[in-house]
């Protein structure tokens, strides 16, 4: 073996040895630095159907965002996101308008999540929920 | 590696690398009979940069409260994943420190490294063991356990000895009359921003006069040991025909580093829990003092020096007097021989020291 590839060789083991050296460093640290698991979040709750009376709306957290459940003119009740379509903002309930208002840029939602007005692009996500035993379930 | 080549080139025309690196590392000579303890220097700020990278992740998951801070610590070490390692790295790193400090303090000491025109080389690394002390114990009462409680407790309360302003010093110690929520505000405060930022300028300044003396000569295998400075201008202190810095010391630095870290990680995976007493795994209780409540193991020799003294007061200032010495050591010690062997006073006076210093430790362990 001449000293030319004698060196490339060292040189390839030692850049093996640094990458083992490195990947034994970074794994844990990115394991440490990574968001946790959905392990922990709340992807069930239950709420009291006397909770959520006509024509009101009821805030909760679902899945590690905010969420909110509203019972129309009419009884009727929807489950939806609460997060704002436009930007990531907390929608706010106007009892008096009977509509969703975000108060970042003014984007405005009907109680069942569709756009009125404003920059939001799409309607607010609609969540699977059911009622039994005057209690209602989310997710 | 043409592309590397001409990115160094690309640097090189603008801040003049080149320059620097055949000043600073490559004609930068070192004594040819310079010896593996002069390495403890480099392994000293890799552990420190290894304290401060694992205590900003730390800081991350970590709460400064009462009601929180011991919560979070067990949810670093059982729940975050590889929280267990970088808190131990932390917390066994914090030891090694202490120890790979006192070893280089040792080494200065016996090669009479500190002697006349380093005396400002001396007293930087002196105030840098205080500094070192100070971030031990402020980090200590973080986890909120028993131990770090009622360690704390004996701690601060040995300032009541100061006679007048004791027990004034004490409350401002703690932020109230006892360690409380108010005292892991001013130690967290303390551990994370103000000592570390003492740490990094002294560490500055002690490289500074370093840079400025020149490497000191080891008196091992010369004829002549003694001092060869005069008071009389400023000099460098140069190396003629010495070792250039990079890459054959770099290259022993590295060596130690690598030796380091395998007994540190040794310890980590092999032994986790040598610095940890059972009485860190207990949330602090305001109302229980555990029997034997022990200091970390380089305060046992001050913990016991108290216990021997009758009068708190006398132990103090004992102890005061002792720091105070090895501070002014080479405002004291004006002789010119540097060889260990040829100072039987010195070499008599600092084994005696040293024995005394674990003898007590030792006592204190045990007590």
């Amino acid at each position: 073996m001449d000293t030319s590839s004698r060196r490339t060789f060292l040189g390839v083991c030692l850049g093996g040895v640094v990458a083992g050296f490195s990947a034994a460093v970074l794994w844990p640290l990115y394991r440490y630095l990574a968001p946790r698991s959905g392990g922990e979040l709340t992807t069930r709750v239950v709420i009291a159907e006397k909770d959520v009376p006509e024509g009101e709306a009821k805030f909760f957290e679902y899945a590690g965002a905010s969420a909110v459940l509203v019972r129309k003119k009419g009884g009727e009740l929807v489950a939806l996101s609460a997060v704002c379509t436009h930007l990531g903002c907390i929608v706010q309930w106007e009892k008096e308008k009977q509509d969703f208002l975000c108060p970042c840029h003014a984007g405005r939602y009907t109680p069942d999540g569709t756009v009125i007005s404003g920059p939001p692009p799409k309607p607010l996500a609609k969540l699977p929920f059911s009622v039994a035993n005057g209690e209602i379930t989310v997710g | 590696m043409d592309l590397l080549k001409r990115l160094y080139k690309w640097v090189d025309v603008r801040i003049g690398a080149d320059e620097v690196v055949k000043k600073e590392l490559t004609g930068y000579l070192l004594p040819r009979n310079i010896n593996v303890w002069y390495s403890m220097g480099s392994v000293l700020l890799v552990i420190f940069s290894l304290q401060v990278i694992s205590g900003m992740l730390l800081l991350i998951y970590y709460v400064p409260d009462a009601d929180k801070a011991f919560k979070s610590v067990s949810y670093i070490m059982n729940n975050v994943p590889y929280g267990w390692l970088f808190r131990l790295i932390h917390a066994v790193g914090s030891n090694m420190m202490v120890l790979v400090l006192l070893l280089h303090m040792l080494s200065v000491l016996f090669m009479g490294s500190y002697k006349s025109p380093r005396e400002f080389n001396w007293l930087t690394g002196f105030i840098l063991l205080t500094l070192v002390q100070g971030i031990s114990l402020t980090g200590y009462l973080l986890p909120w356990s028993q131990l770090s409680f009622w360690a704390t407790t004996v701690a601060t309360n040995s300032a009541n000895a100061i006679p007048v302003a004791g027990p004034y010093l004490v409350e401002f110690l703690r932020g109230g009359k006892l360690v409380g929520p108010p005292t892991i505000g001013r130690f967290f405060a303390l551990h994370v921003a103000v000592i570390p930022a003492g740490i990094a300028a002294l560490i500055a300044a002690h490289l500074f006069v370093l840079k400025r003396t020149g490497v000191s000569t080891p008196p091992f295998g010369r004829g002549d040991t003694t001092n060869q400075w005069k008071a009389d201008s400023y000099r460098y202190e140069d190396h003629p025909g010495g070792i250039p810095f990079f890459p054959n010391y770099a290259l022993e630095d590295l060596r130690s580093v690598f030796i380091y870290l395998a007994i540190f990680l040794a310890v980590v995976f092999y032994y986790p829990y040598l610095f940890f007493p059972k009485d860190a795994f207990l949330p602090a209780n305001s109302l229980v003092t555990p029997a034997h409540i022990k200091p970390e193991w380089y305060f046992l020799a001050n913990y016991q020096t108290l216990k021997l003294f009758p009068n708190e007061l006398i132990g103090l200032s004992v102890q005061a007097v002792a720091m105070t010495f090895l501070a002014l050591l080479p405002f004291i010690d004006r002789g010119r021989e540097r060889h260990p062997l040829k100072r039987p006073l010195f070499l008599a006076c600092a084994i005696g020291g040293l024995l005394l210093w674990i003898g007590l430790s030792i006592w204190g362990h045990y007590s």
